[in-house]
């Protein structure tokens, strides 16, 4: 490895030491370990910075690539990096608040965040199915504890277990549609799959299964139909930082993955899976947005609405091409910007109310005009409504499905803004509209900036949508 | 110029948010200065619009998402310059009746603002995606106003009006991603794809379908009959000031809309489609119209009272001739001023009574409020079609551009007055005349300035332009011919 290599490597090596710094502080600094949480946050903050700065010096080319190419630092990988470690931070800054409640050791939860992030980094510059596996392995695996971490608490090991069961599965199914790829192809690494794939004039049934079995280990991921069952479950059960990270983190990591091997792996058989994909869609906004409207906890019901965005981001992969792949990106930062806002309220309101339920909601706009504005405007814009960035994301979604000529796709989205809106606003009337169940509730300085700064985020990618659009565009123009 | 419209309403929202809530007057304060300029600036832009020259004036074009081809484009013409005066006086006069909100004064003005910025958004952009952009945006507004600030089942109503209204908007929204996929000019602005397919029409059947999306989807505002549900029972939960701007501005976007997109746009798949627009149009006359009769609350009656009126402006639309679309153009100003100025004065005696119920108000009114009963009477008058008001001009125009296309359905049309009247005449009789029956001895008229400007504005407004109707006729005739000229195979002209 020289040293372009090892730059190209920076981020997750920085991670890695952070990893280890923690480590220590932890063991045998007891003076820092009540203050793990910020340092873990600032130093998640300096690797942001340290990635925009190789992002800056890329400048929308291909960065650099190590272990015989296996992994690539390019600028989709970038982005997605980038929306990891904001996702990292804010994570941090949730675990912070709820483990001041949970007699926990923190240092070990702080870990967890920490392996699972490494694993999302090296995901998004996966370029080798082996590599690949193992990221998301190391994601899964952290989440496996992450989910059962309250080990008294009968649910959250109950959701720890259904997590590692489904996991497992879906683990296997990768793997196994992994080998028959490699079988017909003779190759893990993308290009030379790809490569592989352009010369076949036929596409063999079993390199079909295996692809099929792929899409299905990343779909589990990504939370898409039919294999969304375990989302609601674990997500309840789950301590709410992790279902936070889960419902952000976890779910990119699978779009990043997906997108990758769509526009670069099986590029070739796009007409196969087109398809597929918009049924897959279909089902999954549908289940998603219909399954929100009854629910009355808070986690499952944005464990719901989550599986209604994927079917969103579906859409886009199965409109494919450069807007497309455009609108996946745009998606998923307006996604990203806006859960982690409203995930901010609800840890916050989680926390501080001991209360999971959607009841507990009720008048908090004039229990804290603050949480309450910040939620109303994460919960208008992940409905889609202008002037807010998921209005933006979800016209270019639709407009990429119009392109290919997807309209009952584009209608049926369409048509899902509108049932999204009501449960959207069924939260909303709770908040304005009925009578507060108690007292003021104050929020510290520390979760106030973050929480602005990501508002600001909400409504300034949502106005000024231009740079946003061409940072998607380049990360995504070197497939095309 | 026109940006300014949009901009001051936006940037008074951001002051207001930026302050504390106790201080309520001076938010009041921001909100009333906010309006009055929009209200200066779109007296001024109806003013400086030169009919003889006609097109579009005061234009801004600027760059906003170069890689999409989303520019902010910004104009006026004729049609729009009369709704940009509509909504200057509604919204003005309705700063002036939020005066009578107490409770959450900060936020209620935030979304006022917003609901006003966005509406002149829609009336002077000139780009496909701003025109949705600020539709959209001003839907929203709605359920947090009414849900908060309403009263008498507002939870319910607030729902099914924005669900309503935002699926009607997510059709239309498709239908306008489609053409701007299927000209290919990567380019949202309305001039150029309206050039575009000026010379290369779209196939038929394509236009077909895409004016179905257009005009039955912005035909949910415009609340054509079968799903004009959400319309008498979202202004009846509504406090006054959000009434008066969604029955007297917020709903003539549906038409508005059409004649922006499916006219121009789509010009063969609308032809297609008038002839049942207009037949539904006659439904929501008569069937509106007798709804209002059985009617007991107020607010129930001017309800269905707008939505029955909002069938002939659709009729006058579908006749596809200058007489009818001027006509329909006109009556949407007439509407807007008239129905604003009932809510407000059912406003102003509901904060008193706390009742709408014509049988528990009692009659005799009259006697006890001289001056709101001589502006209701007016109202009633200027929405029975009385000449000496807009709102006569207006639907005899109507009634001339349809005649020659659709004799029949003009005819049930025509009989729809004598209803109107029917039902006016006798809310204004069991409310104001009579013997008092119940006493209201703290109920008091209108008194001063402040309270008295907003009713005398807007009757102004409709007898003014009842005299002298040209004043607004050159401008919107400038607009139709533009419109005429543009696409004449689907018009049919009149001799």
């Amino acid at each position: 490895m020289n040293l372009a290599g090892f730059c190209s490597l920076l981020p997750e090596a920085l991670v890695i030491a952070l990893m280890f710094v923690v480590f220590a502080a932890d063991l045998f600094l007891p003076s820092i370990k009540k203050r793990l949480g910020g340092l873990t946050a600032w130093g998640l903050t300096a690797i942001l910075a340290c990635l925009l700065w190789q992002g800056f010096l890329a400048g929308g080319q291909k960065f650099g690539e190590t272990f015989q190419g296996t992994f690539l630092c390019d600028p989709m990988a970038l982005f997605f990096k980038a929306l990891f470690i904001l996702t990292g931070i804010i994570v941090v800054i949730l675990a912070r608040e709820f483990l001041k409640k949970a007699d926990k050791n923190p240092g070990e939860f702080y870990l967890l965040i920490l392996s699972a992030l490494l694993g999302m980094l090296f995901l998004a510059s996966a370029n080798d199915f082996i590599l690949l596996f193992v990221s998301v392995e190391l994601v899964t695996v952290s989440f496996y504890v992450m989910t059962a971490y309250l080990k008294t608490d009968q649910r959250s090991v109950e959701a720890g277990i259904k997590y590692l069961i489904l996991g497992a599965l879906s683990s296997g199914m990768m793997l196994y549609g992994i080998s028959f790829i490699y079988g017909h192809t003779g190759s893990t690494h993308f290009d030379a799959v790809r490569g592989a794939l352009f010369g076949m004039t036929s596409a063999p049934p079993l390199l079909l299964l295996g692809i099929l079995l792929l899409i299905a280990g990343l779909g589990f991921k990504a939370g898409a139909v039919p294999f969304q069952l375990w989302i609601p479950d674990v997500y309840e059960g789950a301590p709410i930082p992790v279902t936070a990270f889960l419902s952000v983190g976890s779910k990119m990591a699978g779009f990043a993955a997906l997108l990758r091997i769509c526009v670069s792996v099986i590029a070739p058989f796009d007409k196969k899976w087109a398809l597929l994909m918009a049924v897959i869609a279909a089902m999954t906004l549908v289940y998603g947005n219909l399954g929100a409207i009854p629910q009355k906890n808070i986690k499952r019901f944005f464990g719901y609405s989550g599986i209604g965005h994927a079917g969103y981001l579906l859409t886009a992969i199965a409109a494919g091409g450069f807007s497309g792949a455009r609108g996946v990106l745009f998606y998923l930062l307006s996604y990203a910007v806006t859960m982690l806002a409203a995930f901010l309220v609800v840890v916050y309101c989680s926390v501080h109310l001991e209360s999971d339920d959607m009841s507990a909601y009720d008048g908090l706009s004039r229990r804290s005009p603050l949480l309450a504005g910040a939620l109303f405007l994460s919960l208008l814009s992940l409905a889609g409504v202008p002037p807010l960035s998921g209005f933006f994301a979800k016209f270019l979604v639709l407009s990429s499905a119009v392109e290919k000529g997807l309209i009952w796709l584009a209608v049926l989205g369409a048509l899902n803004v509108v049932i999204s809106l009501y449960y959207y606003l069924t939260l909303v009337k709770r908040m304005y509209i009925h009578p507060p169940a108690g007292g003021v509730i104050a929020v510290p300085l520390s979760f106030q900036i973050p929480l602005y700064l990501l508002m600001l985020g909400i409504v300034g990618i949502g106005v000024v949508q231009g740079p946003f659009v061409r940072l998607a565009a380049s990360a995504v123009s070197g497939f095309f | 110029m026109i940006a300014l419209l949009v901009l001051i309403p936006l940037a008074s929202a951001l002051a207001v948010l930026l302050m504390p809530q106790e201080r309520q007057e001076e938010i009041r304060k921001i909100t009333f200065f906010s309006c009055l300029a929009t209200f200066f600036i779109s007296v001024f832009v109806f003013l400086s619009y030169s009919a003889a020259s006609g097109g579009v004036q005061f234009e801004i074009s600027r760059p906003w998402v170069e890689s999409l081809g989303i520019r902010y484009h910004a104009g006026v013409d004729g049609i729009s310059a009369v709704m940009i005066l509509l909504h200057g006086l509604v919204s003005f006069s309705g700063a002036m009746v939020s005066r009578s909100i107490k409770e959450r004064v900060k936020e209620y003005s935030i979304f006022f603002l917003i609901l006003v910025a966005s509406i002149f958004g829609v009336f002077t952009s000139l780009d496909m995606f701003f025109l949705y952009f600020f539709y959209e945006m001003a839907v929203i507004p709605m359920y947090p106003l009414i849900g908060v600030w309403g009263s008498k089942n507002k939870e319910y109503a607030t729902m099914k009006l924005t669900l309503f209204i935002t699926g009607g908007a997510v059709l239309s929204l498709v239908g306008i991603l489609t053409l701007y996929q299927a000209a290919g000019l990567q380019s949202f602005d309305l001039i150029a794809l309206q050039e575009h397919f000026a010379a290369s029409p779209l196939p038929a059947a394509t236009q077909q379908w895409l004016a179905a999306l257009l005009i039955f989807g912005f035909g949910v505002i415009a609340s054509l009959w079968p799903t004009h549900s959400w319309s008498p029972i979202g202004y009846a939960a509504a406090p006054s000031a959000v009434s008066m701007l969604h029955a007297g501005v917020l709903k003539k976007l549906g038409p508005y809309l059409m004649i922006r997109l499916a006219l121009t746009l789509v010009p063969e798949g609308t032809k297609f489609w008038m002839p049942i627009v207009a037949g539904l149009s006659v439904v929501n006359i008569l069937y509106a119209g007798y709804c209002a009769m059985v009617q007991k609350d107020l607010k129930f009656i001017i309800g269905f009272s707008s939505v029955s009126h909002m069938g002939y402006v659709l009729l006058g639309l579908a006749c596809l001739n200058q007489t009818g679309v001027s006509g329909a153009v006109l009556l949407m100003f007439s509407h807007g001023v008239m129905a604003a100025s009932a809510f407000a004065l059912i406003g102003f005696i509901y904060d008193q009574t706390h009742t709408r119920m014509v049988d528990e108000l009692g009659g005799g009114l009259g006697n006890r409020i001289p001056f709101v009963a001589v502006c209701f009477v007016m109202t009633a008058m200027a929405s029975s079609g009385l000449p000496g008001f807009s709102n006569f001009i207006a639907e005899i125009m109507i009634f001339f551009g349809a005649w020659q296309k659709y004799p029949w359905p003009t005819l049930a049309a025509v009989f729809g007055i004598l209803v109107t009247a029917v039902y006016l005449l006798r809310l204004v009789k069991n409310v104001f005349y009579g013997k008092e029956k119940v006493s209201w001895p703290a109920l008091k008229d209108a008194q001063g300035l402040a309270q008295k400007t907003p009713f005398v504005l807007l009757l102004a407004a409709l007898l003014v332009f009842g005299f002298f109707p040209n004043l607004l006729v050159r401008n919107i005739d400038a607009g139709v011919k533009h419109l005429i000229a543009k696409n004449p195979s689907i018009f049919e002209v009149t001799p």
